[in-house]
């Protein structure tokens, strides 16, 4: 007998009205993915064939810029006057409870202006992105649970702060495939190791392992060195094209006449691989770009990552992931002033190229850009601690209560603010969007209705947004 | 099944025909689309509002609002949904309180009542009406009242039923194959001949043990396929010490078994003992511990009469991940990995909330939660962390909506309402977690063996009789095969809980010995309704999973080492151990790639089967990786036949290709096959094969000139000492003194053996050359450098004697493959030589792309050589299909 699932599959109702149903979970015999791809053979099928989604989609790709440590949005996008006209002053009222005692109110030390039509202010520490301010909606209600790195971490990826969860991306690479079979369909890159809480910010969580993302150590340009067995030092292609040839040979003989898909799967995803061979290592060798792209997005590693990030979603990869470096970059408690500048020089850039190109390429349309942090930080000064920020009165705390994360291209609406923090930027207080609404939204996007988007795991029916999240329509175009 | 459902679909109103039906379905989609809008939207407001009154045996007005059938139906006081005059409909003008008025405590927000009105507009009264006429089966066991046993199949306890009556009595070797037969018969199916006794020899090898069967045995049973030598088979197969090793396996993923906690701040990372708790499964597998006493020990093993002896079995409940030691979660994964991997349960899903399709109440999951909020972990120097009962229990509260900073009524500690007897007694001893034990193991619920014997069962089959096999709740898959189901449950505990009584009961059986190519007119018949073979009108073909897969390549190589126990060891190093894959070091947080990719089971939470991918990620590790091309290297080496070699190797290839089918696939190869294999390691070989572009393209030697043709021939050194590449061991060598390469330079030979640094381009191009020759020495006569292409030209020459020349050159045609030689001599005396080397080559190539090359910086030791063309025959072999799905 049949449950109800596999019974209405059965019947021609397919992907949308069903939510995806159980699209590989328990029992993966019973995949009712017929009518986008999947193979009806009860053993294999690649579930990483694109696929559509709920509704017709805005965006479809997703590059996640991910300021890790917790950019404050007071220095960049976020402008508070009344921080000058206050500074050493406290806070008026009570100062909500963050990760570290905090004192006075602290004035920017970086200066903002407006930019484009839409006169957005931005800080001095963005100007190649402000020149795209157009194409950006920046939230500036954004708000998250708790003042600490790894709860935030994972909400902001996985939607949960605590328990096993995928991750926004295995999530869409699930639901939607992916365009480019020679290439890892969900990438997440961090130059000279991993941010903290590590893999599980990709991780698959109760999906099958192959919708986690692939980390990338982007402190490498050697494609052996970013993608695991992607070249044989042991044998030529010709060779190998050989071998794959007498494997096609063996693999008839053994099969005889009779068809099986997932037989025949398994011959085509050799086929896939010893293509990739060469597919991924021009995909990520940045060298092939022509001289005035790569001055566009300037020296080092941001650079390099971010055009890498480009030349993937160019050649349909679904979600890429560029974190700033490895542990918590953006962290600065201290000296904010010194290093915040340095952080923003390292990406503004190359940030900045990478709208104007991807625009250029007629790609920002179909390519939805995420930047921002875990959360933002405090107004008022952190105060100094032996052993952590000695002697330094100079930079910001963790704050969840408000902050900011913008968004561009992909069916976004360009040049638009939404929401606001109060007088001084601690709390969010107008249109608040909590992480679950920007992943609600990002799903909308992507063509997706968060409530329907599910996947049937330990009896009940699990969604990115849990039980929460709401679209948040004006960010819409 | 549902009867509205069926009744659209079913033409001829039976079982193919339904599965059959691939027209669009009309209603189906409105159905569907009611179904989940009120699963979604509807019923969550339900049990916050209505639930407290309007549900079970003892619904006010007899109107239940806990189930579709029950709205339906309506109550005493009339229909409850109106589809003619929908906003006058009895549900909706009561949540208006436009006739009575509820719920009583207040009316419900507007948005809520918007909800119920927009589901109302989604039915009409075909719906209603097909609901209504629902029997008990999806519906009905949502009403039960959480606290009385429930009416639900898989809580009804299961008594053995009598094997039916069959047609085809002969078929069947066993009780087993009755059930099965009978369910064929009655959908008119044939049953798919034995499997070939080569297939059924290697199935049922991987099955038992998890590795390949020698060719020997193979060749055996070919010889005396009877059912005799088959079942001398399975028992030495259950009584071999790799038995436990494969089935430990099962248990592990069920136990989200890891080596390491996870995540954690600044702890240590790794649970330094966790592998005595794999060991100790292995064991109790491989001596057929009882189930009831294997469950008990991995509970509650301290409060059994011999504790030392099951002490490591506590790690099933303390190897979880740490959560960053939040203790309400440590808690609620260990609730979850009892619930779901003993009960088939999921009763963390009502950690928030009474769980909304099984009979599970809140109260329920922190009766469980006071359980282990009682029980406390004890480090220990030798084993995993221990647990035991705290000294003063604790009396749990409901944490309403999962919050620790909401508690709600107290509640005792003790087992799932819906199993115990309704007036069960708290547990009263300790914590509570023996008692917990106990209910788990006692012969009466309804759960345990069910759901351990499924799980046999999908492990041997392919497909669990109950599909979900960590859910046995309404939302679970239904039984294909329910009375076998009981009758293996209860036959399991018959026979004393014992494992491997029942796997060789399946063993035996027609059943498993099907083949998987199903008898030619059955599969025309039930490819149009039992597409996916739920009723066995043949095998499942299988796939090997990640340990069958490594293992196997291993032992196609002949280096599987097959140590018992122990730490774990890394998988995926450079030089990775050749042990089974089951001793793998299992790092949650850094989980190598090589386990997602073939679909390892998450060892962060319980994982009730394995995914089965097939993605090119596989491909790529088959075609590239270091321990495949290892194996295939292996396996060559092993097809060499033994005894003196032949003086003409081509005489050999025919016993070699026919030793790497026995290894390989453990059968000779055909003659078609063998004609293949011939060709490929005959072909001759093409020009541009040796170029592999991952390899280095810089060899270190010496240039030997022949005496008579006095052509240059590059040699290679052949020792590298970590540091330097030299002629042999000993230094100074007695030929060449004091030759050596080294990243910096090196020192060259005598006058007769100058040194040679070899650089083959893996891309042709214009290649612009740069050196730096420094000799650092004021005495001797210094060194020359001559830069040679590969047309025999000198491109370049230059000396140095205490102090530092440079030079370039460019070559506009170098070709790919094509070697360019840097010779470096002594002059005319090699004393005082030491001498320091920078050469870098730049290849622009025709798309103006520029790939450099610089000799310091890719300085490198010994490379594992090329593949040859029977190494490359084996790696095909590997790679076929034959070698990893089993028939």
């Amino acid at each position: 007998m049949l449950s109800r699932r596999e019974l209405l599959s059965r019947c021609g109702m397919g992907f949308g009205s069903l939510a995806l149903g159980n699209l590989l979970s328990e029992p993966l015999a019973a995949s009712p993915l017929t009518s986008a791809g999947f193979a009806r053979s009860p053993e294999l099928s690649n579930p990483l064939l694109a696929r559509t989604p709920h509704s017709a989609p805005r965006a479809k790709h997703v590059i996640h810029l991910f300021m890790n440590g917790g950019p404050s949005h007071l220095d960049t996008f976020d402008p508070k006057p009344a921080l000058k006209r206050y500074a050493g002053q406290p806070l008026p009222g009570e100062t909500p409870p963050t990760e570290r005692p905090t004192g006075a109110l602290f004035d920017s030390p970086f200066k903002f202006r407006k930019y484009g039509q839409s006169g957005i202010e931005v800080s001095e520490l963005f100007p190649h992105v402000a020149r795209s301010i157009d194409d950006i909606a920046v939230i500036r209600s954004m708000h998250a649970d708790v003042p600490n790195h790894e709860p935030s971490l994972l909400l902001m990826n996985c939607g949960d702060a605590r328990q096993i969860r995928p991750s926004l991306g295995s999530w869409l690479v699930y639901g939607l495939g992916t365009e480019n079979q020679n290439l890892p369909a969900f990438v997440s890159m961090c130059p000279n190791g991993y941010p903290i809480q590590e893999t599980q910010n990709w991780q698959a969580g109760f999906l099958p392992g192959i919708f986690e993302g692939a980390y990338l150590d982007t402190q490498h340009e050697e494609i052996e060195k970013l993608i695991e067995n992607i070249r044989n030092p042991r044998t030529s292609m010709r060779r190998q094209r050989a071998q794959l040839d007498l494997v096609g040979k063996f693999n008839r003989l053994h099969s005889g006449s009779g068809r099986d898909e997932a037989l025949d799967s398994r011959i085509q995803s050799f086929e896939l691989a010893f293509r990739m061979q060469t597919e991924a290592a021009e995909a990520f060798d940045v060298s092939r770009e022509p001289q005035h792209i790569r001055d566009l997005y300037g020296p080092g590693v941001q650079a390099r990552q971010i055009l890498i990030a480009r030349r993937l979603v160019e050649r349909g990869v679904r979600f890429v992931q560029v974190w700033h470096g490895a542990g918590q970059p953006w962290d600065n408690h201290d000296d904010i002033g010194v290093l915040h500048r340095k952080l923003a020089q390292e990406c503004d850039q190359a940030i900045g190229a990478l709208l104007v190109d991807l625009k250029q390429r007629g790609l920002l349309d179909e390519t939805l850009i995420v930047w921002g942090g875990e959360f933002g930080r405090t107004p008022t000064v952190e105060l100094p601690k032996k052993g952590l920020n000695d002697g330094k009165i100079n930079g910001r705390d963790h704050n969840h209560y408000g902050f900011t994360t913008w968004l561009a291209g992909g069916g976004v609406r360009g040049g638009y603010v939404h929401g606001a923090t109060d007088d001084f930027g601690f709390r969010a207080v107008e249109n608040r969007v909590h992480v679950h609404d920007l992943h609600a939204t990002i799903l909308h996007l992507m063509g997706f209705d968060h409530e329907r988007f599910t996947y049937r795991h330990a009896g009940r029916d699990f969604r990115l947004t849990d039980v929460h999240g709401r679209v948040v329509r004006e960010l819409v175009a | 099944m549902r009867r509205g459902i069926a009744n659209v679909c079913l033409p001829l109103g039976i079982l193919s025909a339904l599965l059959g039906a691939s027209a669009y379905c009309g209603s189906e989609v409105k159905q569907s689309e009611a179904v989940d809008f009120f699963e979604r939207r509807v019923r969550p407001l339900l049990v916050e509002h209505c639930y407290e009154c309007h549900r079970g045996v003892s619904a006010k007005g007899s109107l239940h609002l806990d189930s579709l059938a029950g709205l339906a139906r309506g109550g005493v006081g009339g229909p409850a949904l109106n589809v003619e005059e929908r906003h006058a409909s009895r549900l909706l003008s009561a949540l208006r309180y436009e006739s009575l008025e509820m719920p009583p405590r207040g009316k419900l927000p507007p948005e809520a009542i918007e909800v119920v009105a927009n589901w109302a507009n989604m039915l009409d009264a075909d719906l209603i009406s097909s609901w209504s006429e629902e029997p008990a089966a999806l519906s009905e066991t949502n009403s039960q009242q959480p606290n009385s046993p429930g009416g639900h199949w898989s809580l009804i306890p299961p008594e053995q039923p009598p094997p039916p009556e069959v047609k085809q009595l002969a078929w069947c070797r066993g009780d087993i194959d009755r059930f099965v037969l009978h369910k064929l018969e009655s959908a008119g199916l044939t049953p798919a001949a034995d499997a070939a006794p080569r297939d059924l020899v290697r199935r049922v090898t991987y099955d038992a043990i998890g590795l390949p069967p020698p060719a020997a045995q193979v060749a055996a049973f070919l010889a005396d396929p009877s059912d005799q030598a088959y079942e001398r088979i399975v028992d030495t197969l259950l009584a071999s010490p790799q038995f436990g090793e494969r089935w430990a396996r099962l248990w592990l993923d069920l136990a989200r078994y890891a080596d390491t906690k996870g995540y954690v701040f600044q702890e240590h990372r790794s649970y330094k003992h966790a592998w005595k708790y794999r060991d100790w499964v292995v064991e109790a597998f491989n001596r057929d511990l009882p189930y009831d006493k294997f469950v008990v020990a991995q509970l509650a093993g301290e409060q059994t009469p011999d504790p030392p002896s099951v002490a490591p079995a506590a790690g099933f409940l303390t190897l979880g991940r740490r959560f960053l030691n939040n203790p309400h979660d440590i808690i609620d994964d260990r609730i979850d990995v009892i619930t779901r991997g003993l009960l088939g349960m999921t009763v963390a899903c009502a950690r928030c909330h009474d769980h909304k399709y099984d009979p599970i109440p809140t109260a329920d999951y922190y009766a469980l939660y006071g359980i282990f909020a009682s029980s406390e972990e004890q480090p220990h120097a030798e084993l995993p962390p221990q647990l035991v009962d705290r000294p003063a229990p604790v009396e749990p509260v409901v944490f309403l909506r999962g919050n620790p900073g909401a508690p709600g009524p107290q509640v005792p500690r003790r087992f799932l309402t819906c199993v115990a007897k309704p007036a069960a007694p708290a547990f009263s001893h300790g914590s509570g977690r023996l008692e917990l034990a106990q209910a788990i193991v006692d012969p009466k619920n309804p759960l345990t063996a069910r759901v351990w014997v499924n799980r046999l069962w999908e492990r041997l089959l392919g497909r669990g009789i109950v599909a979900t096999t960590s859910d046995f709740g309404v939302r679970g898959a239904p039984p294909t095969h329910p009375e076998l189901l009981d009758f293996l449950a209860t036959r399991f505990i018959e026979q004393g809980w014992s494992t491997k009584k029942l796997l060789r009961e399946i063993l035996l059986s027609t059943s498993y010995r099907q083949a998987t190519t199903p008898a030619s007119a059955t599969a025309q018949l039930a490819g149009n309704f039992d597409a996916d073979n739920t009723l066995l009108w043949h095998a499942h073909r299988k796939r090997l999973d990640l340990e069958q897969f490594r293992d196997s390549l291993l032992a196609a190589a002949g280096t599987l080492d097959l140590t018992l126990g122990g730490a774990p060891v890394a998988l995926t190093e450079a030089s990775p151990a050749s042990r089974r894959a089951l001793y793998g070091l299992i790092d949650r947080q850094n989980l190598p790639a090589f386990f997602r990719t073939f679909d390892f089971a998450n060892p962060n939470t319980h994982s009730a089967v394995r995914a089965r991918t097939l993605s090119p990620h596989q491909a790529l590790y088959l075609l590239n990786s270091p321990l495949v091309l290892d194996a295939a290297c292996g396996l060559a080496a092993r097809s060499v036949p033994p005894g003196a070699p032949s003086a003409d190797p081509t005489a050999e290839s025919p016993a070699r290709i026919h030793r790497l089918f026995e290894f390989a696939f453990g059968r000779p190869p055909t003659t078609e096959e063998a004609d293949a294999a011939l060709q490929f390691v005959n072909a001759p070989s093409e020009s541009a094969e040796s170029v592999i572009p991952a390899r280095s393209p810089w060899n270190y030697g010496w240039m030997r000139t022949d005496p008579v043709t006095e052509r240059l021939e590059f040699i290679n050194f052949p020792h590298f000492n970590g540091e330097q590449w030299r002629p042999g061991s000993e230094f100074p060598h007695p030929e060449f003194a004091f030759a050596q390469w080294t990243k910096q330079g090196g020192h060259p030979g005598r006058p007769s053996h100058p040194l040679a640094l070899r650089f083959v381009s893996a891309r042709s191009g214009l290649a612009n050359i740069s050196i730096t020759l420094r000799h650092p020495h004021d005495q001797g006569d210094g060194v020359r450098l001559r830069v040679i292409a590969p047309t025999g030209q000198v491109l370049s020459e230059v000396s140095a004697h205490h102090g530092e020349e440079l030079a370039t050159a460019q070559l506009e045609g170098l070709i790919a493959g094509k070697p360019l030689d840097f010779i470096v001599d002594c002059r005319d005396a090699d004393a005082y030589d030491t001498f320091e080397l920078f050469v870098e080559v730049a290849i622009c190539d025709a798309l103006g792309k520029t790939v450099m090359h610089r000799s310091p910086d890719d300085f490198h030791g010994p490379e594992a050589p090329p593949l040859d063309r029977w190494q490359q025959l084996a790696q095909s072999l590997l790679m076929s299909n034959e070698f990893i799905f089993l028939e």
